[in-house]
């Protein structure tokens, strides 16, 4: 996280210019598409896509590094748990049963490590797609692109807002624990038990819980000082006019999501499986 | 001419309270004046402000009786949108204020919400930007900024708004001297070149007149008590009386035994015309401006050497000695960023340094745990409310002791006997939350005194606070360092270390730019400006005044206060 609270790393890539509305319409087609298959013939060439585009969007890779960890992790817990807790699982989907590796009580088969393989290649295909939307839009020209869209402004206002004053809370809370540590109330291991170094933590979000309310209040004075939420519209500094290639994008979205449900109602309908 | 604000016979009660919070406020204020607003807190200041500026009535609900125009217009019956466009304010907390995630997006707040074209939009913030000479910031986070820097954005903010009246809530607050100084000049400068009306709430007399203004507005308990131009207001003297301190001149010629009520001029540290006044400062100064012998203590906390920072060309903490003796109070001052709160943190074992030692009473702590460091050097954060996590007094003070496995009786009795020194006992049984503020910082030094440390390590202590509660606060700390406690002050309050600090260490870009008498630090301009501290209006009246010698006068204030004359 930088220093302005958001994720937002600044470049010039097809991404970056894109439309925070279109990109979060985007981000729902491709969305949607995951969702309605289980089919690795789609889920490679929507990878192979997503990652061309992570690629060319140059954000560094050590900015997306946990986000990226943690759902490769996510993913490969989520395979192993599958093959381990329902070994032949593959087996309801295509009828067939070959066993493969034995496990003791059980014997994995063919069939469900495949499954596995087009689960994990379903998720993994959100991971490029979310990290670009992530990184590449400024979370002010988002909220002015959302409104643009028809989302309420006070709505709309809300994420930027958010991110304004969440580096402020979370360093409020590093020094009341940092307070409290000297006073033999951290969350170290020098700290006690388990159970004790979770009171403690439990204990800071006390003070910095009462600090938020008063922050909150104290925001909304300014804001309402400043006249806002008095007019039923509102215009945004940040954030600019949808341009061709906006419009673009936001049909192409549309026209990919179109081809993605004739697809699965005409012709890939359920898993696919071409060893049976 | 017409009033732009004008009370009548008005007053203000909140709706869950059962007393008015203002009552019988008579007040015009004309357009084009400066009026500064002053009073202790509770007085019914900022209560006044928010009647201003809409928050009353249209956030705040409550009666008011009597009548309130501004621009001409009853408040209730317009919004406080349109009410925005006459008023402007100013928030004291400079992080609330500040909306927007840069610069650009702050000022253009106010033009957003009112649904302006935005290569309009980008024009007029651009304006305004320059107005306060802040154009170079404009794509800067408010984490790239200090707190003077993020007022200016602020003014800005306010100033696209064409509002008529400026309102200032605590404009001082939260800034280092030389911010203050600054914003008060920026302020005096917007003021004078835009005719605007200028309200400003404060209490910090010495730094408010800095800069003229018309008239100053005292309040207390809900009433206006005395307005007058800032001459009147000096010569009567009634400031203290209203818990409030002049500045600090004054208060000197007072100490003096000089006749202030016979003096015109008193409002800037300027030349005085009294016959016999530059002799009768000398006598005084000779005769009580001695420096008293301060006993060496031996060192119960040195800093050795130590450095730190990530960048070995650029260390935040660069070679940094200092000591603590006992029964010492030592003030470490410094502007935002020089370093004081990273070693702070090095001391109490939270970051840990590239070299450099620690000792505590000649035992090198280098080694010790968070924890055990936290029973040698107790740490008192700044705002009492983010140290407090229970509900009940003893329960709170109590709390080091109990995760540490002390058995409930011994417990008791520590925690009463660190209640009674901090005159907390006959609270002992009572929630946290019927404290005032000022007491629950006094719960937060008996907190940590149970854990019984030698050195304290007080973040600003008196951030916030007004005068009387300031000044009983630190008479406390003082009683607790004449009983062998040893005090590190971090501030930026030069008054504060004046008073109360007979040893400061200065902090700039990290390493220490001089450690000497306070009298002395203050004295040397060189040191005052690297560090964002000014010269004392003492000095400045003694020199203004062709006094023998400007630091004598000095001392001779400090002893003087200390032996607590004339005031009690």
């Amino acid at each position: 996280m930088n220093r302005t609270g958001s994720l937002y790393v600044t470049g010039s890539s097809l991404f970056h210019r894109l439309d925070g509305a279109v990109k979060l319409v985007l981000f729902m087609a491709w969305t949607v598409m995951t969702y309605m298959f289980l089919d690795l013939r789609v889920f490679v060439p929507m990878l192979a896509v997503g990652i061309v585009l992570l690629i060319t969007a140059g954000i560094p890779f050590k900015r997306m590094a946990f986000l990226f960890w943690l759902m490769i992790i996510f993913t490969v817990l989520n395979a192993i748990f599958i093959l381990l807790i329902t070994p032949t699982f593959g087996t309801r989907l295509t009828g067939t049963d070959t066993p493969v590796i034995p496990v003791g009580y059980n014997t994995i088969n063919a069939e469900t490590l495949f499954y596995v393989l087009t689960l994990s290649a379903k998720y993994l295909t959100l991971l490029p797609i979310s990290i670009l939307c992530i990184f590449t839009t400024q979370p002010s020209a988002f909220a002015s692109s959302l409104n643009r869209i028809g989302i309420p402004y006070k709505i709309a206002y809300a994420v930027s807002i958010a991110l304004r004053y969440i580096p402020d809370l979370t360093e409020e809370f590093r020094s009341t624990l940092n307070s409290m540590q000297a006073r033999g109330m951290g969350i170290s291991k020098e700290d006690g038990s388990i159970k004790q170094r979770l009171r403690n933590l439990a204990a800071v979000v006390v003070p910095v819980l009462q600090s938020a309310l008063h922050r909150i209040d104290s925001v909304t004075n300014a804001m309402e000082l400043r006249g806002f939420g008095t007019q039923k519209k509102r215009s945004w500094y940040s954030g600019k006019d949808m341009e061709p290639m906006d419009w673009t994008f936001a049909v192409l979205a549309l026209v990919l999501l179109g081809v993605g449900i004739w697809l699965k109602v005409a012709m890939l309908k359920g898993f696919w499986y071409p060893f049976s | 001419m017409q009033p732009i604000i004008s009370f009548q016979q008005y007053g203000f009660k909140y709706k869950n309270q059962s007393e008015p919070t203002l009552k019988d406020i008579t007040l015009d204020i004309y357009p084009g004046e400066k009026i500064w607003i002053a009073g202790p807190s509770g007085s019914g200041k900022s209560t006044l402000a928010h009647c201003m500026n809409g928050l009353i009535p249209f956030t705040y609900g409550g009666e008011a009786t009597g009548s309130l125009r501004i621009g001409g217009q009853n408040p209730a019956e317009r919004s406080i949108f349109e009410l925005s466009r006459v008023v402007g304010t100013i928030l004291q907390d400079q992080d609330a204020q500040f909306v927007g995630l840069n610069v650009a997006e702050d000022v253009a707040f106010v033009l957003e919400n009112k649904a302006m074209d935005r290569p309009q939009m980008k024009q007029e913030v651009e304006t305004a930007l320059n107005l306060v000479g802040m154009l170079d910031y404009i794509e800067h986070s408010p984490y790239e900024l200090s707190g003077g820097q993020k007022q200016h954005v602020s003014l800005a903010g306010v100033l696209s708004t064409d509002a008529e009246v400026l309102l200032f809530d605590e404009p001082l607050a939260n800034l280092d001297p030389a911010s203050g100084r600054k914003a008060m000049q920026l302020i005096d400068d917007i003021h004078r070149k835009s005719g605007k009306t200028v309200i400003m709430i404060e209490h910090r007399a010495e730094d408010v007149l800095q800069q003229a203004v018309d008239r100053i507005v005292l309040m207390n308990e809900g009433r206006i008590v005395s307005v007058g131009t800032p001459d009147e207001i000096l010569s009567s003297g009634i400031l203290r009386s209203y818990g409030l301190r002049p500045p600090l001149y004054v208060d000197a010629l007072e100490l003096a035994g000089v006749p202030i009520a016979e003096l015109k001029g008193l409002s800037s540290p300027r030349k005085l015309d009294m016959p016999g006044l530059k002799d009768k400062l000398d006598a005084w100064s000779e005769q009580a401006g001695m420096k008293e012998e301060t006993a060496i203590s031996p060192a119960l906390l040195e800093v050795r050497d130590m450095t730190f920072g990530y960048d070995p060309l650029h260390p935040v903490i660069d070679r940094v000695s200092l000591q603590v003796g006992s029964g010492e109070i030592v003030a470490l001052l410094g502007n935002n960023g020089a370093g004081k709160s990273t070693l702070s943190q090095l001391i109490t074992g939270i970051l840990k340094p590239q070299s450099g030692g620690l000792f505590y009473e000649g035992q090198d702590m280098g080694s010790w745990s968070i924890r055990r460091r936290g029973e040698a050097i107790g740490y008192v954060m700044q705002n009492p409310n983010r140290m407090i996590t229970q509900h009940m007094i003893a329960e709170e003070v109590g709390l080091g002791l109990k995760v540490r496995g002390l058995s409930a009786a011994v417990i008791k009795e520590k925690v009463e006997a660190a209640l009674r020194i901090c005159g907390l006992y006959p609270f002992r049984n009572w929630p946290v939350s019927a404290l005032s503020y000022g007491q629950k910082k006094r719960l937060t030094i008996a907190s940590i005194l149970v854990l019984e440390p030698k050195i304290i390590i007080l973040d600003e202590p008196t951030a916030g606070q007004d005068y009387e509660h300031y000044k009983e606060f630190m008479d406390f700390i003082a009683s607790l360092s004449r009983r062998g406690m040893g005090f590190l002050l971090i501030t930026h309050d030069m008054y504060l270390a004046l008073e109360y600090a007979p040893r400061a260490v200065v902090l700039s870009g990290g390493r220490v730019m001089a450690e000497d008498s306070v009298t002395a630090v203050l004295g040397s301009p060189d040191i005052t400006e690297a560090a964002h501290l000014k010269e004392t209006s003492l000095s400045l009246f003694a020199k203004a005044n062709g006094l023998a010698s400007p630091e004598k006068f000095v001392q001779a204030f400090i002893n003087e206060e200390k032996k607590g004359k004339g005031h009690e």
